[in-house]
């Protein structure tokens, strides 16, 4: 339970209401039956509203958290009222939220939004809605904020989620933590569910930075959750924690004040995340056991040793090129073999790279994306051979939307012209 | 120092689009606020008036006339009111100026309490 102190002044920093509605809609619907889940949600909005509306005139209440679940309690309860004026109103017990103790305990709501998380990633469901679902309720994320983090308009997240949602009443009778043979593919697909979210608030697509960063820290805050629950403490679980938590401890520095994107070798380490990266040390060490070796032990490796690394010098690329490996060999990708040419670059030279790059072009449909030309760009600069980095520099330009990554192609295009 | 009263009229704001990040900033600004004029020593007093219920009582002709009220006709309601210390008009207007509810669309009408003696 936060204290009142907690709320900042500034709401970007700490994000106790979107966490609570989550874990609100969780409990409540595990209270009242996920097939409420519509007028939950809407209680616990009018939870929030009325302590918006009240808190100003009396100060913050001495356990915000408890009042806001007493008060978003109420609200379903007034609701299930006006539903069935003839429910004897004695059977239910409404509390003033103004006496606030603790309703739930927080092992409680661990276990009940773990199995909220994984309603939400139900194979009855689209990838793209188990993503925008689990942020909608497990999250707390408004349709807006996820419209935004996806660039889609708030009609069709509303529309996606109204379906996704009407699918999950058809098929989740309760809400439960799958168990023995179950519990294995329902968990790959939350880790991928998981990852998916991540990356979108990683990756330099388009949107909105704030809200897609916000994705990042919720991939996190969800991955913890499943870490520390007995049933789902399993190593796949830590090495993904372990992914996650090195590539946010990150985020600071990746980009400048003016919102330039800084490539790895130039950013300042010492804004890296320190509690983030000793985080990540710990699930790394927790991940090293049983007997397989998932993808995200591989990437978790590989985001170690960029982290854990003293300088960019010092990195350890042929450890780096054998994960990279490794993780192709099991499941092969042209975009994420731009990642390992990029490293044999490193190892064996610019040409030797360049010729990898040269042969993944011939063996693949690789030049849509923007990756490919500005690594080729960037060989060939380090040969001299300018007037084709120009040129590849160029067709990359053609290809980016992204308005950062835009200018951070121009500054290189900028290097390269004029360079005989 | 006389005492004025900050009237808070809001017209009843559709916050169901409000994220719960943005009320949370919402409170944020407004707990802000209050502290501030708390720690100058300004801050009498402050309290919301419920949304729920309400009566307008009148009187004509001897008989007494009782409605409920005030949301079935009105535009705009009193959500609440806080009392402020201030040496003068321009002063609790100063403080007055910084309350966030004007910023979410309300109106704040400020008057003076008329002192006892």
């Amino acid at each position: 339970m936060q204290a009142a102190s907690e709320i900042r002044v500034n709401e970007s920093v700490d994000h106790l209401f979107r966490h609570h509605a989550g874990q609100m809609v969780s409990v409540l619907c595990r209270i009242f039956g996920f097939d409420r889940i519509d007028m939950i949600e809407d209680a616990v909005q009018d939870a929030l509203i009325a302590a918006l509306r009240k808190w100003p005139f009396t100060g913050m209440p001495e356990n915000p958290t408890a009042w806001l679940t007493q008060a978003a309690k109420n609200k379903v309860i007034d609701r299930l009222r006006c539903e069935d004026r003839s429910e004897p109103a004695d059977d239910l017990d409404i509390a003033d939220p103004g006496e606030a103790t603790p309703v739930f305990l927080s092992s409680e709501i661990a276990e009940d939004q773990l199995r909220m998380i994984f309603a939400c990633c139900h194979p009855a469901i689209t990838p793209d809605s188990q993503v925008a679902l689990t942020l909608k309720i497990v999250g707390g994320f408004s349709v807006r904020e996820i419209a935004s983090a996806f660039l889609a308009s708030e009609d069709a997240v509303a529309k996606l989620l109204a379906r996704a949602k009407s699918r999950l009443r058809e098929t989740v009778a309760t809400l439960v933590i799958p168990v023995s043979e179950e519990i294995t593919t329902r968990l790959d697909a939350v880790l991928k569910v998981l990852y998916l979210m991540f990356n979108e608030g990683y990756g330099a697509s388009e949107g909105n930075e704030l809200v897609r960063r916000d994705l990042c820290f919720e991939a996190v805050r969800l991955i913890e959750i499943l870490s520390a629950h007995p049933a789902t403490s399993l190593p796949k679980v830590h090495a993904a924690a372990a992914l996650f938590l090195f590539q946010a401890s990150r985020l600071p520095a990746r980009t400048d004040h003016a919102g330039e994107l800084i490539l790895l070798a130039d950013q300042d380490r010492s804004t890296w995340d320190r509690r983030m990266i000793a985080r990540g040390v710990h699930h790394f060490r927790r991940s090293a056991s049983g007997g397989e070796l998932s993808s995200f032990h591989l990437e978790a490796e590989i985001a170690a040793v960029y982290t854990l690394s003293k300088n960019y010098q010092s990195t350890d690329w042929p450890r780096i090129l054998e994960c990279y490996s490794l993780l192709q060999k099991a499941s092969f990708s042209p975009v994420a073999e731009l990642n390992r040419i990029i490293v044999i670059g490193q190892i064996s030279g610019a040409e030797l790279g360049l010729r990898a790059l040269d042969s993944l072009e011939t063996s693949h449909q690789i030049s849509a994306y923007n990756l490919f030309h500005i690594t080729r760009g960037d060989l060939l600069s380090q040969l001299g051979r300018n007037a084709e980095a120009k040129s590849s520099f160029e067709k990359a330009l053609l290809l980016t939307k992204n308005d950062a990554v835009l200018r951070f192609i121009e500054r290189r295009l900028a290097d390269v012209v004029g360079l005989p | 120092m006389p005492n004025y009263m900050l009237l808070l009229h809001e017209e009843p704001a559709d916050y169901s689009q409000f994220s719960a990040e943005q009320i949370q900033g919402v409170i944020a600004e407004y707990v802000g606020w209050r502290r501030s004029i708390e720690a100058e020593g300004k801050l009498v007093g402050g309290e919301k008036l419920k949304d729920e219920g309400g009566k307008h009582l009148s009187g004509q002709n001897g008989s007494l006339r009782i409605t409920d009220g005030p949301y079935t006709e009105a535009k705009e309601v009193i959500g609440g009111y806080f009392t402020i210390s201030a040496a003068d008009y321009d002063e609790a207007v100063e403080t007055a100026k910084g309350c966030p509810h004007l910023k979410y669309g309300g109106r704040i009408e400020l008057r003076e309490v008329e002192a006892v003696h």
